[in-house]
């Protein structure tokens, strides 16, 4: 199979994907109680206001009615018209998007800079103490809660050793940037890492653990390859082969990993994003879900599933462009 | 106040929009407290407060997420917007308006009020507040047909429209009582610039929304200098122009943080000068830092279980005093909300026109619940069987306040309670079905008496037109109704009172308790919490 037919076939699975997600959010709001009458009437009992309002909203219409008239938005690219805060539901998104990417791209750096080290003197230092501190290191990540975790740090390290803020988001990433742009001065940008450092260490645990542990068992399993040893029979040093050559092949599946969990950490920065009062999709999901706001609800939930289907597709090319039998798998 | 007051009145213009719903019955805002006039510590009209502080840091658990002034009726949305927006009149709950930007009033003969406001009022960005402004502000509020569809207009049920007569000078009509018409047009009016909404504010589908600070224009002490809703974060500044007295803060800032404990790290950590809503778990630790205290006031806020008496069993009025004398409101305070709370006695709480001071709580006494039921036709071996839907998250301790109660009538022999925890819509939406709705018959609800008049506090669930409905009866109303209509208010209050005492007996709802509002501030802020739940810098030193 050609690999732009592969894509194409993606493509439409991704499609179908993305169909079902709307179809089963839009079931959901369907199922659920409230009327978002209430949202915008709150106290106002004039029965011919309420009307006026559901007729509005097409919420008078039938079920499948309005199930199309969804869809038919969605095609036009509107997510919708949020009942509590008044405005699109795509200005919403894309006013907490960035600070979701923020905090996903951070927990990734902070896996990255941890787990992969971590993974290989593990893998090198076989059943040795470093090797069991850091197993045992993995299992504990892997287990944590990350709720938990975030309180724990926002109690030592942000209330008790005040090192940290406590919660929130002072400064956008993007306006650190400019500001060290325009004026020279990094202190935006640092102030942006102050805020983000324990949100990013606690969304990053889970992940830091899974990676040192499929670093040090990819790494296991390509020390174990006859090419390491024909190379160290060659004579080379045992850093340059470990580190030029067998890590850059562990990597290659850790690359697809580290996409696809890309995805996983937007969606999984909910419960992070609520205890650091951290300003992105998940925090606004919450808050619009404790609100009855279906419609962001809705909106959230498709993003979030655009942006999977989108990285994995991505991740898919690579990884054929890597390894093209998997296209054919 | 002067004047004779019209004749007949239109009892269903009066009832038409008095009464609410529930879905963001938060208590709002009533002006402050300065320049009414008394040798207090108060300053005078228009005062910026006392306190000086480079920058004020306030953080509640909700941040509003509209920008107009005239949408939503939810308190910590009023305690941010005040200091922008401000009130036109300075309002001690349950006493009469005070002179503020409104200078004086005088009740025509016809069910008019002329006010009076000061011609020295400017908008932060430059325009004169003029009488049009108001009235605009006020038809914007109550007329359905032009948006927001706000539901501040259940606090202005009585109040037909307004006209602005000259610069100065402008006309109310209301229909009912004067004195109900001064508790909510005392509390509603906070005047937006019309040239400016229609010319420059930025807006969607008529309501006023914006992303940064030129989303903002009042006639306040304070102007926002910065506005960033994805980062739950407003920035005000004094205004210069103000016409009273200029604070004397450089910065204030609101913030929100929905996490409980979040807010008290905030605090503990010094990011934050003021939080509200401390759960009282977390009081212990506010008055061991040294660094913060612990302000608390029994609020305005009722919380109550409503029984709607056209559905079985409810519709016996024994078995409603039953459920009251089953429930153990004190222990639910004692033991639920850690001492914090006061019992309910009546529909309304103290300091709110028509408090009846003299009705007690309803006594814990399980034996004579029994017999109650008896009489009301249930037995050991024919049990009721009833269902308390409480919400979670909305109140304190809401669902663990309903397991509680349910657990309480549980333990009568001839009635069977299950308790079902939801999401507070499906409470909001169970208030509003009406008092025949089989579906949720009996739920956890609370209340603020937005206007500090127990008019609002009763008319909403006590009369058909109330908007949230849940007992019908006819004596009840029709007190109700007789009470908007009396033009003497001691007479007035003598007989809200009456009412009180009145639904006392019937039992409409199980009378719970006071929410108590609790919050926690920097050691050196002096400031005494207001029972309407408002914060004011104003009135902090």
């Amino acid at each position: 199979m050609s690999l732009a037919k592969f894509l194409l076939r993606r493509f439409f699975q991704g499609i179908f994907v993305l169909w079902g997600v709307v179809t089963v959010m839009f079931g959901l709001r369907a199922l659920s109680p409230g009327d978002p009458v209430n949202l915008i009437a709150g106290q106002v009992p004039d029965q011919a206001t309420r009307d006026q309002i559901r007729q509005d909203l097409g919420l008078d219409q039938p079920m499948y009615v309005q199930y199309l008239d969804y869809l038919g938005d969605l095609l036009t690219g509107s997510l919708g018209y949020s009942y509590n805060q008044r405005r699109a539901v795509n200005d919403i998104v894309v006013q907490h998007f960035a600070a979701t990417v923020e905090l996903a791209v951070a927990a990734t750096i902070v896996a990255i800079v941890i787990a992969i080290p971590l993974g290989v003197v593990s893998a090198t230092r076989r059943n040795q103490p470093a090797d069991y501190g850091a197993t045992l290191g993995s299992l504990v990540g892997i287990s944590t809660p990350n709720f938990w975790l975030g309180l724990m740090l926002i109690l030592l390290l942000a209330e008790g050793a005040g090192l940290f803020p406590t919660s929130g988001r002072s400064v956008a990433f993007h306006e650190g940037v400019i500001s060290l742009v325009t004026t020279g001065s990094p202190s935006d940008l640092l102030e942006w890492l102050r805020y983000i450092i324990l949100p990013a260490v606690t969304l990053g645990t889970y992940f830091t653990a899974l990676i040192t542990r499929l670093t040090r068992s990819g790494m296991i399993d390509e020390l174990g390859k006859p090419y390491v040893a024909a190379t160290e029979a060659k004579g080379l040093p045992n850093v340059l082969i470990r580190y030029k050559h067998v890590l850059r092949n562990t990597l290659i599946p850790i690359v697809t990993v580290l996409g696809l969990q890309l995805g996983t950490l937007m969606g999984g920065a909910v419960i992070t994003e609520e205890v650091f009062n951290w300003p992105g999709l998940g925090q606004m999901f919450i808050t619009s879900l404790r609100n009855g706001d279906w419609p962001v609800v809705q909106g959230i939930v498709l993003f979030i599933a655009v942006a999977f289907v989108v990285i994995n597709i991505f991740v898919d090319a690579l990884y054929a462009r890597l390894d093209p039998q998997v296209m054919d798998e | 106040m002067c004047g004779a007051y019209k004749d007949t009145v239109d009892r269903r213009d009066v009832l038409r929009y008095t009464g609410a719903a529930v879905t963001t019955a938060g208590l709002a805002s009533f002006a402050g407290c300065i320049g009414n006039g008394d040798d207090d510590d108060d300053t005078g009209d228009g005062e910026g407060g006392d306190i000086e502080m480079d920058s004020l840091t306030i953080t509640q658990g909700e941040f509003p997420d509209v920008e107009d002034p005239n949408d939503h009726i939810t308190g910590p949305y009023f305690n941010v917007y005040d200091h922008v927006y401000e009130p036109l009149f300075d309002v001690t709950p349950g006493e009469e308006p005070n002179p503020r930007v409104v200078e004086s009033w005088d009740h025509g003969d016809d069910g008019t009020v002329e006010l009076t406001i000061r011609d020295d009022v400017v908008f932060h960005q430059g325009q004169q507040l003029v009488a049009e402004d108001i009235a605009f502000t006020l038809e914007r509020q109550i007329d359905p047909e032009v948006p927001p569809v706000s539901d501040q207009v259940a606090g202005l049920g009585s109040i037909e429209g307004a006209e602005a007569i000259d610069e100065t000078t402008l006309e109310l009509s209301y229909s009912g009582a004067p004195q109900l018409a001064e508790f909510e047009f005392g509390n509603y009016l906070r005047a937006l610039s019309q040239e400016w909404y229609e010319s420059d504010a930025p807006t969607v589908d008529g309501v006023i929304s914006g992303d940064d600070e030129e989303a903002f224009n009042g006639t306040g002490p304070f102007q926002v200098v910065e506005y960033n809703p994805a980062q739950n974060r407003i920035v005000m500044e004094p205004f210069d122009d103000y016409w009273g007295e200029v604070p004397s803060i450089n910065e204030l800032i609101f913030e929100g943080e929905t996490s409980d404990s979040g807010r008290v790290s905030s605090l503990l950590a010094d990011e934050t000068n003021l939080i509200d809503n401390v759960l009282p778990d977390d009081v212990g630790e506010v008055e061991a830092s040294g660094d913060a205290r612990i302000e608390q006031v029994t609020s305005f806020r009722n919380i109550f279980l409503p029984m709607k008496n056209e559905v079985e069993p409810f519709d016996s009025q024994e078995f409603r005093q039953a459920m009251n004398y089953a429930v153990d409101n004190q222990e639910i305070i004692d033991e639920v909300l850690s001492g914090f709370g006061e019992a309910m006695s009546q529909p309304v709480p103290p300091g709110i026109n028509g408090y009846n001071p003299d009705l007690d709580p309803y006594p814990h006494d399980l034996e004579e619940a029994e017999a109650l039921v008896e009489e009301a036709g249930y037995t050991e071996d024919d049990p009721a069987e009833i269902t308390l839907t409480a919400p979670e998250g909305r109140y304190l301790n809401d669902a663990d306040v309903g397991r509680r109660a349910a657990d309480q009538i549980d333990q009568l022999p001839n009635v069977e309670c299950d308790v079902d925890i939801v999401p507070f819509d499906v409470v909001s939406d169970a208030a509003s079905a009406g008092p025949d709705d089989e579906e949720i018959p009996f739920f956890l609800i609370g209340w603020g008496v937005i206007t500090g008049d127990a008019d609002y506090g009763m008319v909403g669930f006590f009369h058909e037109d109330g908007g949230v409905q849940t007992f019908q009866d006819e004596e009840l109303q029709s007190e109700l109704e007789a009470t908007q209509v009396e033009e003497d208010p001691d007479t007035r209050e003598a007989m809200l009172q009456d009412v009180n005492e009145l639904a006392r007996e019937k039992a409409p709802w199980v009378f719970l308790h006071l929410q108590e509002s609790i919050y926690g501030l920097d050691e050196d802020i002096q400031w005494d919490a207001r029972e309407d739940e408002s914060i004011y810098v104003w009135e902090m030193d």
